[in-house]
Parts: structure tokens; C-alpha cells; sequence
């Protein structure tokens, strides 16, 4: 058997395995473990090679950020930053028609730049946001559609946990791949925004309208988020800002595992300090970090079996041959990959999707010509792939974004949902073939700053 | 039907407190780490005044998280926290549901078990001490020449490991809790709530 066909068995076992509901992690390791056994005739050099990789995954230094974004995400949620959030957003937005689903997604944005999850950020917005809108008389479709939809922002805004991993897996700078994703996480609060503004113009009745506060008021309420501002601030700020004038050169005030920790730090010391953050809240917050960090660190080491199996086959650089003597066009390729993404994004959570298809994907991207530096190609094919992975959430029939926003309005049936999220699905393609077409968008930061 | 319904459910309390506990020290531990880098940081800020950076911070976080992770393997194992495609499976009587969810759980045990042994053979090849009998009969293999140490602190390798083989451990027992339950849900035709 060829390694092209036995990687392309592999998979198809471990989908098959998948989708019969064995863990997804698993699915990996074993597809990784029986394939490098099968490769080499002999069991002895997986074994041998878990004696220390469990350990060194667990401790590799790049990701000790993720359980600590993690933990500041969970603290976040648990200080009633949310309601600051959005109270401003609403109280500048609110009066328009439609404005308080406008004001849920800058809130969520506000709340994705401190916070790297998707999930978190839409069940926390979809607690404060969703019962005000069914008070103001907004539709269920489009209250719930907004927060599932505004939810993605949390995990495009950076600090993200899912460009963390990528940038690891694509060795790339983490510091350039989160400029790389402002932009576009503005560009994608911006599009929400105008669907809300669209929705409410075709169909009147969804929404309501508000009396304008008063300047001085909204003035106030927006000082009143202060400590998003800060913390965000300093986070992504003390690790691109220029702290340090006197020597040539940006001089970064921390690392990115520095900056985690002090957000981290920061928020629940905000919280202790405003008397929010009990310590019941404290263990809650500690135990949602340790389910999540566990699901996410047993798929990477799935994820690492996986690799060593792939790399034995050399099923990716044979692809990536394949494509290139093929002449195929290489936005033809990009497009199929990004249908791929679509198409499983339906059924499969968004890391998992990273991590099985990047080891994959990435060679045949990176011998492509795009017509740019080969950094440019992989942090500009990363945001685009993880806006692409994004949708994924709030796409029926398996959206983890909608069925938290379900969980949050349990009397609103899901279908409603499905409805409400459709014309936010629109926007995002919408966004990811204008950040398709003009990578300048992505990378122009990147360029600024280094 | 069910085998040692009473049995299981008072085990399952013991295996849920202490995952629980287990998985709180992870998270204080990794509390820890996050105000040890910004006493670090703030160190390293006023290093014109005495003060310094912690040394060999960075080595002490990346093994501080990876014990903190070894502690939420089992928490996250009893509350079936992985990962799982169920789009499919929902379609399927309860009774299948069920025993697939106890072919998941008792294919995680494998691995926890693996995961267990293969550590403990790790440890071995960094733990510098024990005649060659014992070492022989726990099977730890030969004793190392020169005992592997972090780069900046030096800390013996052997020791972080004997904290996660604790995990690990727990891990395996959580798993193998987890089979009990989900053979006693599948006998009884449902999954039960989590």
C-alpha cells in the first residue's frame, strides 16, 4: 500500500470512528497508534514514544497559554464585565431600529477581546443580552440568531485559543497571528452589525425601538467598561506595544504567556476586588477551565499520534505534490479546502477540525504561490481558515453556539435559531471572500507593526 | 438491571469528590502560576532596584500547566467531557447509544492505561535511584547515567513526572468508574444524566 493510500485509509477508519461517537481525541490516537504499528511492523516505537509524549505535550511551553486564557475567560465571565458591556453598547446603540441586537454583538466583541472561546462568550453575552431583547420585544429569531452568531467573535478577537494552536502547529509567530486577526474581528463585528440593520429593514416587526439616552449617560456607561479596556489594554497591548523608547525596535512589554497570566491575574483580581468573584465562583470558574484544558490538551495529544503516523506515510508532501503537478489554480485549491471546512464544520467542533486537517492542508498551501512571502501565506490561510471552521458553530444541525443560546432561552425552539443565524452565515462568507480576495486586509497590520 | 447498582453509585460519590478536589488543586496550581509570572514580570520591571525576574519561570509554568492538566484528565473523563460526534448516534435506539457509550469509555480506559504505563516506564528512565533488583521487579528498566534535569532550574526530571504518574493514576480509576457506569447503563437500556 502506498502512504498516500494507507493515510487515506486511516482516515476513513478514524471519520468512520468518529462519527460512531468514539471521542474524537481517541479517534486520532488510535488511527495514529495502529497506523505508525502497521508502518513499521511493530508496536514498539509508538510505545515507546508515549514513555515521554504525553508529558512533553502536556508541558510544551507554546501551550501553557491555553489553560491560562482559558481560566481568564472563566474569571471574565464571573466579574459582570458582560453587563458593563453591553449596558454601553446598548446605551449607544439601543435606540436604533434593531439596536439592542446591534449592541449584543459589540458586546460580544468587547467580551471576545478579553476572552479566547466562542462558548464562553456566547453563553455569558446570551445570559445578559438575550432576556433584555425578549423584554424589548425582539423576535426570537433574531435575538438568538445575533448572540450564536456574535458568540464567533470571541474566539476571532484575540487573545484566541484556537490561533494559539495553529500558530504552534504552523510555527508561526503568535504575536503576528493575533494582529492578523484584528481586522478581520472588526470586520466581522462591522458585518454583524449591517446584517442586524438589513434583518430589521426586511422584516420590521422583529425588532423595537428605543428612546436615545442621553449623551452624559452614555458617556458613563461607557467608562463604566473600564476594566475591559484596561485589561485588553495590557494583554495585547503589553505584547505589541512599544514599552520601551529608549531602545530601537518595539520592546514588547511580555510574552503572550506572560500576557495571559497577568490577564488572568488581572480579572480575577478585579472581580475579588468589586466583591463578584466568590469563592464558589472561584472553583466554578476552575472547574470549567479543567473540563475544557483536558478535552483540549487530550485531542492535541491525539492530534501529536496522529502526526507521527502522517509524517511516516508522507501522505501530505505526496499531496501536496499531486496538487502542484496537477496545475491546479491555487485560489481553486484554497476554495475546495474552505468547502471542506464548511462541510465538516457542520458536525464537528472547530479544533478538532484544525488539528486533523492543518498537518494536512498546510504543506499544499505552503507550496503554492499565492504571491506572497511563505509567513505571509500561513498566517493569512490561518485566519481565513479559522473564520472558515468559525461557521461551523452556528451551521445546523451540529452548531455548539446555537445550542448554547438554547440552553440560555430553553422555551425558544431551535428551529427559530436555525432561522435567525441564517443571514449571519451569509455575512460570514460574505467576509471570508472579501478577506479571500484582498489578503492585504489580513496582513496590513502584521506589516505595521513589524 | 444493573450490577452493583448501590455499589456503584457509592463508589461514583468517592471517584467525583476526589476528581473534584483533584481537579481544583490543577486549577489553584495553575492560579499559581499565573501570580508567580506577574510577580515575575514585575520583578524583571524594577530590575534597576534589587529586584529580579523569578528564575526559571518559564520552565516552572510549562511544567506547572502540564501537572495542572494531568489533574483535569480525570474530572473531565467522569463528566464526559471529550469531544464526541453524536449528530449520527442520536438516531439510534437508546440501547445502542448506551453501548456505544460504554465501548467510548472503555476504549479511554485502554489509553489511560497505556497513557499510566508508558509514564511509568518514563519516570523510570529518569528516576536515578534503586538497586537493579527492585528496578528489575517494577520494571523501570536500567538506571540512568546522568538523571535528566529541567534546563534553568535543574529540577530532576523524575519529579514532575512522579506528580502526573498521581494523575494518571487517578485517571485510570476514573476511567475504569466510568466503564462500571456506563456497563450498569447500558444493561439498563438508557444513558443516565451526567
Amino acid at each position: 500500500m502506498t502512504g498516500l493510500m494507507l493515510a487515506l485509509t486511516g482516515f476513513a477508519l478514524m471519520l468512520g470512528g468518529i462519527f460512531l461517537r468514539v471521542p474524537i481525541a481517541l479517534a486520532m490516537a488510535l488511527t495514529g497508534f495502529f497506523g505508525t504499528w502497521y508502518v513499521l511492523g511493530t508496536p514498539n516505537a509508538p510505545m515507546a514514544q508515549m514513555k515521554t509524549l504525553t508529558y512533553e505535550t502536556f508541558s510544551n511551553q507554546g501551550l501553557s497559554i491555553v489553560p491560562l486564557f482559558l481560566l481568564m475567560g472563566q474569571f471574565a465571565t464571573r466579574t459582570g464585565m458582560s453587563s458593563a458591556l453591553f449596558r454601553a453598547a446598548s446605551d449607544w446603540l439601543g435606540h436604533r431600529k434593531g439596536g439592542v441586537a446591534m449592541a449584543s454583538v459589540g458586546a460580544c466583541a468587547g467580551f471576545g477581546a478579553i476572552c479566547g472561546s466562542s462558548l464562553a462568550t456566547a453563553s455569558t453575552m446570551g445570559q445578559v443580552a438575550l432576556p433584555e431583547m425578549r423584554k424589548r420585544g425582539y423576535s426570537d429569531s433574531l435575538s438568538t440568531g445575533v448572540l450564536a452568531a456574535g458568540g464567533t467573535l470571541g474566539i476571532l478577537i484575540p487573545p484566541s485559543v484556537i490561533l494559539v494552536i495553529y500558530a504552534i502547529m504552523a510555527e508561526q509567530n503568535i504575536v503576528k497571528m493575533f494582529m492578523a486577526a484584528m481586522i478581520p474581528g472588526v470586520l466581522a463585528a462591522l458585518g454583524y452589525i449591517l446584517t442586524v440593520a438589513i434583518y430589521v429593514r426586511i422584516k420590521p416587526n422583529s425588532a423595537t425601538t428605543a428612546e436615545r439616552v442621553p449623551m452624559a449617560e452614555r458617556f458613563k456607561t461607557f467608562f463604566a467598561t473600564w476594566p475591559v479596556i484596561m485589561i485588553f489594554g495590557l494583554t495585547m497591548g503589553g505584547i505589541v506595544g512599544d514599552w520601551n523608547w529608549s531602545k530601537p525596535g518595539p520592546q514588547a512589554l511580555f510574552t503572550p504567556n506572560e500576557a495571559a497570566a497577568f490577564g488572568a491575574t488581572a480579572t480575577a483580581l478585579y472581580g475579588i476586588v468589586v466583591g463578584r468573584l466568590t469563592l464558589q465562583g472561584f472553583i466554578q470558574a476552575i472547574l470549567e477551565t479543567a473540563k475544557a484544558t483536558a478535552m483540549i490538551f487530550f485531542i492535541l495529544l491525539g492530534a501529536e499520534i496522529l502526526k507521527g503516523f502522517l509524517a511516516l506515510t508522507r501522505a501530505p508532501d505526496m499531496l501536496a505534490e499531486w496538487v502542484l503537478v496537477s496545475n491546479f489554480t491555487p485560489i481553486t485549491v484554497l476554495v475546495v479546502m474552505l468547502i471542506c471546512y464548511l462541510i465538516f464544520g457542520c458536525v464537528m467542533d472547530s479544533l478538532s477540525m484544525i488539528l486533523l486537517t492543518i498537518p494536512i492542508f498546510l504543506p499544499v498551501i505552503e507550496v503554492l504561490d499565492f504571491g506572497m512571502s511563505a509567513e505571509d501565506t500561513a498566517i493569512w490561510f490561518g485566519i481565513i481558515a479559522l473564520i472558515v471552521v468559525e461557521v461551523g458553530l452556528i451551521t445546523p444541525p451540529v452548531g455548539m453556539n446555537l445550542f448554547i443560546i438554547n440552553g440560555v432561552a430553553r422555551d425558544i425552539p431551535i428551529s427559530k435559531t436555525y432561522a435567525g443565524v441564517a443571514p449571519f452565515v451569509l455575512s460570514d462568507l460574505i467576509r471570508v471572500v472579501i478577506l479571500v480576495s484582498f489578503p492585504a486586509i489580513t496582513l496590513w497590520l502584521v506589516g505595521v507593526m513589524f | 438491571m444493573a450490577l452493583a447498582l448501590n455499589a456503584e453509585r457509592r463508589v461514583g460519590r468517592i471517584v467525583a469528590t476526589a476528581s473534584r478536589w483533584m481537579a481544583i488543586g490543577g486549577g489553584i496550581l495553575l492560579t499559581g502560576m499565573a501570580v508567580m509570572t506577574v510577580v515575575s514580570i514585575i520583578g524583571r520591571m524594577f530590575t534597576g532596584f534589587g529586584l529580579g525576574p523569578v528564575p526559571g519561570d518559564y520552565e516552572l509554568v510549562a511544567n506547572g500547566c502540564a501537572l495542572a492538566v494531568f489533574g483535569f484528565l480525570p474530572f473531565c473523563q467522569l463528566h464526559r467531557g471529550h469531544v464526541t460526534v453524536d449528530i449520527l448516534t442520536v438516531q439510534f435506539p437508546k440501547q445502542v447509544q448506551a453501548i456505544i457509550g460504554f465501548l467510548g469509555d472503555l476504549l479511554i480506559t485502554v489509553a489511560s492505561i497505556v497513557i499510566l504505563k508508558q509514564l511509568w516506564h518514563g519516570f523510570g528512565e529518569k528516576f536515578p535511584f534503586g538497586s537493579d533488583g527492585m528496578r528489575e521487579a517494577l520494571g523501570m528498566g536500567y538506571k540512568p547515567f546522568f538523571p535528566e534535569t529541567t534546563y534553568e532550574l535543574e529540577i530532576p526530571v523524575w519529579i514532575p513526572y512522579g506528580f502526573a504518574l498521581v494523575g494518571a493514576t487517578m485517571f485510570v480509576i476514573v476511567s475504569l468508574y466510568t466503564v462500571w457506569r456506563s456497563f450498569n447503563w447500558m444493561l439498563q437500556g438508557e444513558e443516565g444524566a451526567l
